[in-house]
């Protein structure tokens, strides 16, 4: 079977990207590996997904429906419960996907590949999280698909490490569940997730939040029975001596993402230290020029808004390329100042039209000014009066502007 | 009551060695398991590394038994169908600590290891790339190898049952007594079963077990080793265990490979409770910066597990032994390393012993143990027609270390079948992988319970007391 291009995974990526590069006119194919489109965004029931793309606050499933509905209409193909195997590049716009299903192995050819996997969550162990291996301690994502798709409560009396946006949900679903959440514990001194979950899922149900503050260990044989706890000193060492017992039944790990990249890892790609992933051009496009890579698997989004417009420019991106082949030559790295985490492309390149650089802060700054220099050139600006090291910001850049180097500062005004 | 010619108390890695040789040996035998599955503890999380046998000091029980037990390795992987890593053993040392590497030469001969060599940097870089640049000399011990600890368990045991063997999980041995017909009663408070002679194995309950039995009494000691285990994506880091010169405490830490193609960082080695495998951050610390004694900076960003084991001490020895005072009653007391390597020459000393004692064998056709079916191993050709016979094959259920349902259902009809979600992963590997089981836990305890018939709620990690989920959502299932 021959295609244009292949999409490996069914979320909110994948979904964007197969339906822009569809409408283009691309022989599209949708690889997923759970039996219906959609990821994680299935077990995502509360709502706020949509506001800025579609205008209406959505479930997860529900917005997945809009655009699993929005991707039948267009010719691409399907296929679920399917996984990719292996990825071999053959030559110009010459790739084999292998694929196993429940009807055998098959290899696909295909002129571009977009990957849109997102994320595995991190295990306990990846944050040294010490004490015992018992039962009872989740990913809270995890906890999610089994309480919100199994029907299954996790536990009783929960304690949560990590106050990224999953832990915050999670918080608020078992404790509509019956549960009892004792605390959300944050090792950072600011919560990690986004500002409106803070409000609707831990103020409005008096869950503590305890900021500078992590698990020291696990404590439990067969089922966890508590969580030492204690604040953390500034250089991240805890300070043992006012470290204490918390009796819970559960503890919830929402302690990061990591990108679901690894079927990429025999090609050597560029990676980032930051998001962990490989690095891409403003077309998405990584050094290998039939390889595209769109959504969390590139970096993790705040809002799954800003996954589907990231992921429509992507599938655009390789419908352009598998029809004309062509690539830009000398790319231009975009510089960050030590205010600015990452960006979502690290290369542009000269007179391309506009590019919108997607960026994280690496820390809250009030009256912040984004500036993108060329030269001595200030080619673009945007004013804040608070980013947030949790949220996206955009800038927009014309490249005809360019000289041969691209800055982005953050100045405090 | 049921009755056995001889009961195994303990289905570690002696026990189950032990169990195996019997039952192809025609002898009515069972194993006696206090957990939800075999492999309980000891046996489960060490190095998995099988020594040379330059280690341990001439003319003790460790060095006999781990030279013979080495040497039956390769052997023995073959026959049960799981990996032998065939990639011998480094011993590194600065340029001042060649004369102890020579001491460990020289030990090695008297202990009768073959092909034992000391290498130069020239050499050492051939072998591995990620050295400490102050590593001048290595020892490079071909004999050495890499096995999966726990899978050679359950593949031993899995053959011991097919040739007729007996194994109670969830056993507990609480009570020893022996009858005036001199057959010995072992009892868990519930249920009793009887044999001529028992041999105990019990790790870390041996000395326990010894007592109940009027046995000779020892004093044991608890040793717990912590581990940092890193994504497959590491594999290369190093290519065989390197270790550093051994002290008084032990091999140090070393820099490991696994079977499965992951790194392993470890073990510490700190006196401990019985049955206290909790992780420190003290430990981690320690892995983390002695390890750099021998090799590179590793990337521990890709740590993807910690875990610890426990090692038994009770002298400095191995205690293997009729018992002078309990005819018919033989122990192994205090097997700590290299106990993985010396096991399967240990249950051939025991089987002697028996024999000796008056145990009858005869002649059976052994029944070959049919290994799990590996669908990484095969090629895409072999994948697609056993997929295309049985559909399952093509269901993914771990994404991480590619696992489908079609291996898992094996496991769960096995001749010992996985009844817990961590007796799936010691034959198979779901939950192992990068994600640590988020991914595929959820779909494991589904799977254990559609097989089992019981509710979602009764699937446990590890047996009666770690279950997973713990009821309904308010709104019920639909």
């Amino acid at each position: 079977m021959n295609f244009d291009i292949v999409v490996v995974g069914g979320g909110p990526a994948g979904m964007a990207a197969a339906y822009s590069a569809s409408e283009k006119g691309s022989k599209v194919l949708i690889v997923e590996r759970e039996a219906k489109l959609g990821g994680i965004l299935n077990q995502c029931i509360h709502n706020g997904f949509g506001l800025h793309y579609l205008g209406e606050e959505l479930t997860g499933p529900e917005y997945a429906d809009v655009w699993q509905k929005k991707l039948l209409k267009t010719k691409a193909k399907v296929l679920l419960s399917s996984v990719v195997t292996k990825i071999e590049r053959l030559g110009d716009r010459n790739v084999v996907v292998h694929i196993k299903n429940s009807e055998g192995v098959s290899k696909i050819k295909t002129k571009a590949v977009v990957f849109s996997m997102g994320c595995r969550e991190k295990p306990g162990s990846a944050i040294n999280l010490c004490g015992t291996r018992p039962a009872g301690v989740f990913a809270a994502g995890e906890a999610q698909k089994l309480v919100n798709v199994h029907g299954k409560l996790v536990g009783k009396k929960v304690v949560i490490l990590g106050s990224g946006d999953i832990g915050l949900i999670m918080a608020r679903r078992m404790t509509c569940e019956g549960a009892k959440v004792v605390g959300v514990y944050e090792i950072m001194p600011k919560c990690g997730g986004l500002a409106r979950n803070v409000a609707q899922c831990l103020n409005d149900f008096n869950i503590p939040l305890f900021l500078s503050t992590s698990i020291v260990k696990i404590v439990g044989d067969k089922r966890v029975s508590g969580v030492v706890v204690a604040p953390v000193n500034p250089d991240f060492s805890f300070d043992l001596t006012k470290q204490k017992l918390v009796k819970c039944d559960t503890v919830l790990l929402s302690v990061g993402l990591l990108p679901e990249i690894d079927v990429l890892n025999e090609f050597n790609l560029e990676r980032s230290n930051v998001t962990n992933s490989v690095v891409v051009n403003q077309f998405y496009q990584t050094k290998i020029p039939e390889f595209f890579v769109c959504g969390n698997v590139l970096h993790v989004n705040d809002l799954v808004d800003n996954v589907t417009v990231e992921s429509l420019e992507a599938g655009v991106c390789a419908a352009n390329f598998a029809k004309t082949g062509k690539t830009t030559k000398k790319p231009i790295e975009v510089k960050l100042d030590k205010n600015i985490r990452y960006t979502s492309m690290k290369y542009v390149y000269k007179n391309t039209g506009s590019v919108t650089l997607c960026f994280r802060v690496s820390d809250e700054f009030k009256n912040a000014k984004i500036v993108a220099k060329s030269g001595e050139e200030i080619v673009a600006s945007v004013f804040k009066p608070v980013v947030r090291a949790g949220q996206i910001e955009k800038i927009v850049v014309d490249t005809s502007k360019l000289k041969n180097d691209l800055n982005l500062c953050l100045e405090v005004a | 009551m049921k009755t056995f010619d001889v009961l195994i108390v303990g289905g570690g890695i002696i026990g189950t060695n032990l169990f195996s040789l019997l039952a192809r040996n025609g002898v009515k035998v069972a194993l006696l398991e206090k957990e939800d599955d075999i492999c309980g503890l000891v046996s489960r999380a060490n190095s998995g590394v099988i020594h040379a046998g330059y280690d341990p000091r001439p003319n003790t029980l460790m060095a006999k038994f781990n030279v013979e037990g080495t040497k039956m390795y390769p052997q023995m992987c073959k026959r049960l169908g799981v990996d032998f890593v065939s990639c011998g053993s480094l011993v590194v040392a600065k340029k001042e600590d060649k004369k102890k590497l020579e001491e460990l030469l020289n030990r090695g001969k008297q202990n009768k290891v073959p092909d034992l060599e000391i290498l130069g940097k020239k050499d050492l870089q051939k072998l591995e790339k990620n050295l400490a640049d102050n590593i001048e000399f290595g020892l490079f011990a071909k004999t050495a190898g890499i096995v999966s600890p726990y899978e050679i368990c359950v593949a031993l045991a899995e053959e011991g049952v097919l040739n007729g063997g007996k194994v109670f999980l969830n056993f507990e041995v609480k009570l020893i007594e022996k009858q005036e017909n001199g057959k010995f009663v072992l009892s868990n408070g519930k249920e009793e079963i009887a044999a001529k002679f028992v041999v105990n194995c019990a790790g870390q309950h041996a000395a326990k077990i010894n007592d109940l039995a009027g046995a000779k009494h020892f004093k044991m000691n608890f040793v717990k080793g912590e581990y940092i285990l890193l994504d497959k994506a590491e594999k290369g880091f190093v290519n065989r265990p390197v270790f550093p010169l051994p002290t008084e405490k032990g091999k140090g830490i070393l820099a490991n490979i696994t079977t499965h193609g992951n790194i392993l960082l470890g073990p510490t080695a700190f006196p401990c409770k019985l049955g206290d495998t909790s992780v420190t951050l003290e430990g981690i610390n320690k892995i983390k910066q002695d390890v750099l004694a021998s090799v590179k900076q590793p990337n521990f960003r890709k740590t993807i597990k910690l875990f610890a084991g426990v090692r038994v001490k009770s002298g400095s020895d191995f205690n293997i032994s009729r018992d002078e005072k309990q005819k018919n009653f033989y122990y192994a007391v205090g097997v700590c390393s290299p106990g993985l390597s010396a096991a399967p020459a240990i249950a051939q000393h025991f089987l002697h012993l028996l024999k000796e004692d008056g145990l009858k064998t005869k002649k059976i056709i052994v029944k070959k143990r049919k290994p799990y079916t590996n669908t990484e191993k095969l090629s895409e050709k072999e994948l697609d027609k056993l997929i295309k016979k049985n559909p399952n094959y093509g269901k993914v259920v771990c994404r991480c270390e590619n696992i489908s349902q079609g291996e898992i259902l094996e496991a769960l009809n096995s001749p010992l079948p996985a009844k817990n979600i961590d007796a799936i992963k010691r034959r198979l590997r779901p939950t192992m992988g990068r994600c640590q089981g988020s991914f595929c836990r959820p779909k494991l305890v589904k799977i254990l319970s559609d097989f089992y018939k019981t509710k979602e709620e009764d699937v446990t990690l590890n047996g009666k007391g770690s279950e997973i989920v713990v009821g309904n959502i308010k709104g019920g299932i639909q």
